[in-house]
């Protein structure tokens, strides 16, 4: 019988080390806004006193390595999981995401991708039973103080064809229209901290989306589209007057992001440009007042 | 006449190998039908994975999981096929198959990257969801073997049930009962060559040696592998079935004095120990040869992970088993092993 106390030691043992380690990994007050670096596509990660919201996904399984990083180990919910749109920069690790986490509220369009892998992430939704909410930009979430506001797609272009079932659906329609047309653009805010997520948004758009005069003075941008020269404009950086500027981009990617003229427009209004290829996850921490990068 | 049955099996293998051809010749354009017996390794927009020798890759979707029965056409290439076209696939629907895939997902629902898939490569020697990061720090360190389906994993589950059973039950029903659990584990870990052949071996090996007949250990595996050599002429350059043979023939050689070497530590560690201790003095040079990277400190980063190697297994085990019955119990059990896993870990990246 001695041999049964050994395995009961040896459980005491580990839950004690564990509750140890668990209090150890513990989220502090702050707001972390992680640009994780999951190569040529986006995924951004906002944690808030064990609150976690997932903006995007990245191409493939690289972003669980982001939320492994970030969330405490026996934290396997994230609150709000964000698809701007249905690409498979944007969407491939979602697909990973839903078979390692539960999440608690999918937002995405109901624009529809004919993909396959886009086919796997639908069924995997529908599977898990997570509520999900099609966004416009009369859409917003809370959790605690922080505040997460739509900004696009504007209720008439998602109302476009859109499935009226009261509740959300994914793929309800497709479209012929580019997709990045569809991203969802938001506001996070803790405070006097604002940052703006822009998605893969171009200039055929910007100008509508601030016509809505939703978007004024911010902190942080994320550069729309990688960095392309079919994203960010003068015009938006002139409303969103940011301080800090994130491009979510791979190493030595195809398409040659970021685009030189971005990287002017960004150098010659003084604004601070940090890179996923050149730095790793880029982390900025705020109490809602200040805010620093984290190196 | 004792010796005439070496001999005769001996020459046969001689002969098989002599006239063993491989099956596709250079440029040759074929069609495989066949069931995907490894799991596939996912990159970003592809997916990799072995089919009768040959490397194949095909597009991300549809993905394709062990179990499933495909048929692919291509041409073949050195030992690769290229252009290959996914004309059909069958999903896997056996039991066994689901149970697998349900252990893997209550692995990955309660742990982060890269515990869970840790813990899914010492469990069932699964290892294609693990992060690249961590698969080459295991390689550069030296300790791969431990997530790689061989002989090393069969041993830890029957020791560990012997280990288990003995507490209730006389040692020869104890002894049988793990050799059924050694089968049922190997069903669940996938039927495919390699763990078969480990289950062979480190069945035979392990049984005869706890009868204590050592001498019959030893004619066991070596019977056992020529058999198997002449059935499958190409196994004796797969690296699987040489860890496999080795680390079973070094726990017969090394473990009886391991075990008195460590004859301070409790009884069940120093089993444990002395087993794991011992695989790894057979598979290390053979490790260290085949991924090419010659770590000095290798056979001190194994002896330091090597008591949680057990522990983990079998705590990783009951947990993902009883979260098929009791999903949050199954979760706390699982979330014990943390302690286990960040110092392998821990480990690991420091020699990294």
């Amino acid at each position: 019988m001695k041999s049964i106390w050994k395995y009961i030691f040896g459980i005491i043992g580990l839950s004690f080390l564990a509750l140890v380690l668990a209090g150890s990994s513990a989220s502090d007050d702050k707001l972390h806004l992680i640009s994780c670096d999951v190569g040529q596509g986006d995924a951004i990660l906002a944690v808030y006193k064990g609150n976690q919201i997932l903006i995007d996904g990245g191409p493939d399984r690289r972003v669980l390595d982001c939320l492994a990083k970030y969330m405490p180990f026996w934290d396997k919910k994230i609150e709000l999981v964000i698809l701007t749109h249905p690409q498979d920069d944007h969407y491939g690790g979602l697909v990973e995401v839903f078979r390692s986490y539960e999440v608690g509220t999918f937002v995405a369009n109901q624009v529809d991708s004919s993909t396959a892998g886009y086919r796997v992430l639908k069924n995997l939704v529908e599977a898990s039973g997570v509520r999900v909410v099609n966004p416009t930009d009369n859409t917003s979430f809370r959790l605690g103080l922080l505040y997460l506001d739509i900004v696009h797609p504007s209720s008439a272009l998602a109302d476009d064809n859109k499935a009226k079932t009261g509740k959300g659906v994914l793929g309800a329609f497709t479209s012929s229209r580019d997709l990045n047309d569809y991203s969802v653009v938001a506001i996070l805010s803790l405070g006097e901290f604002n940052a703006l997520l822009t998605g893969d948004i171009g200039p055929n758009l910007i100008p509508e989306i601030l016509a809505r005069g939703e978007i004024d003075d911010v902190e942080y941008i994320k550069v729309p589209h990688h960095g392309s020269k079919n994203g960010l404009t003068q015009e938006l950086l002139e409303r969103s007057k940011p301080e800090v500027a994130v491009i979510s981009v791979g190493r030595n990617n195809r398409y040659g992001h970021p685009h030189e003229e971005v990287l002017k427009m960004l150098s010659d209004e003084n604004i601070k440009t940090l890179r996923t290829d050149e730095l790793g996850d880029v982390e900025i921490e705020t109490d809602g007042d200040t805010y620093s990068i984290k190196q | 006449m004792k010796y005439f049955i070496w001999f005769f099996l001996i020459l046969v293998l001689t002969l098989r190998l002599i006239t063993y051809n491989p099956k596709f010749s250079e440029g040759q354009k074929v069609r495989i039908s066949d069931t995907v017996s490894s799991e596939p390794i996912k990159y970003s927009y592809y997916q990799g994975f072995n089919l009768q020798g040959l490397k194949i890759y095909l597009p991300s979707y549809p993905e394709v999981s062990y179990g499933d029965f495909v048929i692919i056409e291509g041409v073949v290439e050195g030992r690769e096929l290229k252009n290959p076209l996914l004309i059909e696939k069958k999903e896997g629907r056996g039991v066994l198959y689901k149970l697998r895939e349900k252990l893997l997902g209550n692995l990955r629902k309660a742990l982060p990257e890269p515990h869970s898939s840790l813990l899914a490569g010492v469990t069932l020697g699964i290892k294609s969801g693990m992060p690249s990061y961590f698969w080459e720090a295991l390689k550069s360190t030296g300790t791969a073997h431990v997530v790689v389906a061989s002989g090393m994993n069969v041993t830890l589950v029957a020791s560990f049930l012997i280990g288990l059973l003995t507490i209730f039950l006389p040692r020869g029903k104890a002894i049988v009962m793990a050799i059924f659990g050694v089968w049922f584990y190997a069903l669940i870990s996938g039927f495919d060559a390699p763990i078969i052949r480990a289950a062979i071996m480190g069945s035979i090996a392990f049984v005869a040696q706890k009868v204590g007949r050592l001498n019959y250990a030893w004619r066991g595996l070596g019977i056992s592998a020529l058999l198997m050599l002449i059935v499958k002429p190409n196994w004796i350059t797969d690296l699987g079935f040489i860890l496999s043979f080795l680390a079973t023939a070094s726990i017969l050689a090394f473990e009886p004095k391991l075990e008195k070497t460590f004859s301070f530590l409790p009884k069940v560690i120093k089993e444990n120990f002395a087993t794991s201790l011992a695989a790894q003095v057979g598979v290390a040079p053979v490790i260290f040869l085949t991924f090419g990277q010659f770590n000095i400190l290798s056979p001190l980063i194994n002896t330091a992970i090597a008591p949680t190697i057990a522990p983990m297994t079998m705590i990783a085990g009951v947990g993902s088993l009883v979260g098929l019955l009791i999903p949050d119990l199954g979760k706390i059990l699982l979330l014990l092993t943390i302690p286990l896993t960040s110092y392998f870990i821990g480990v690991v990246k420091l020699f990294a």
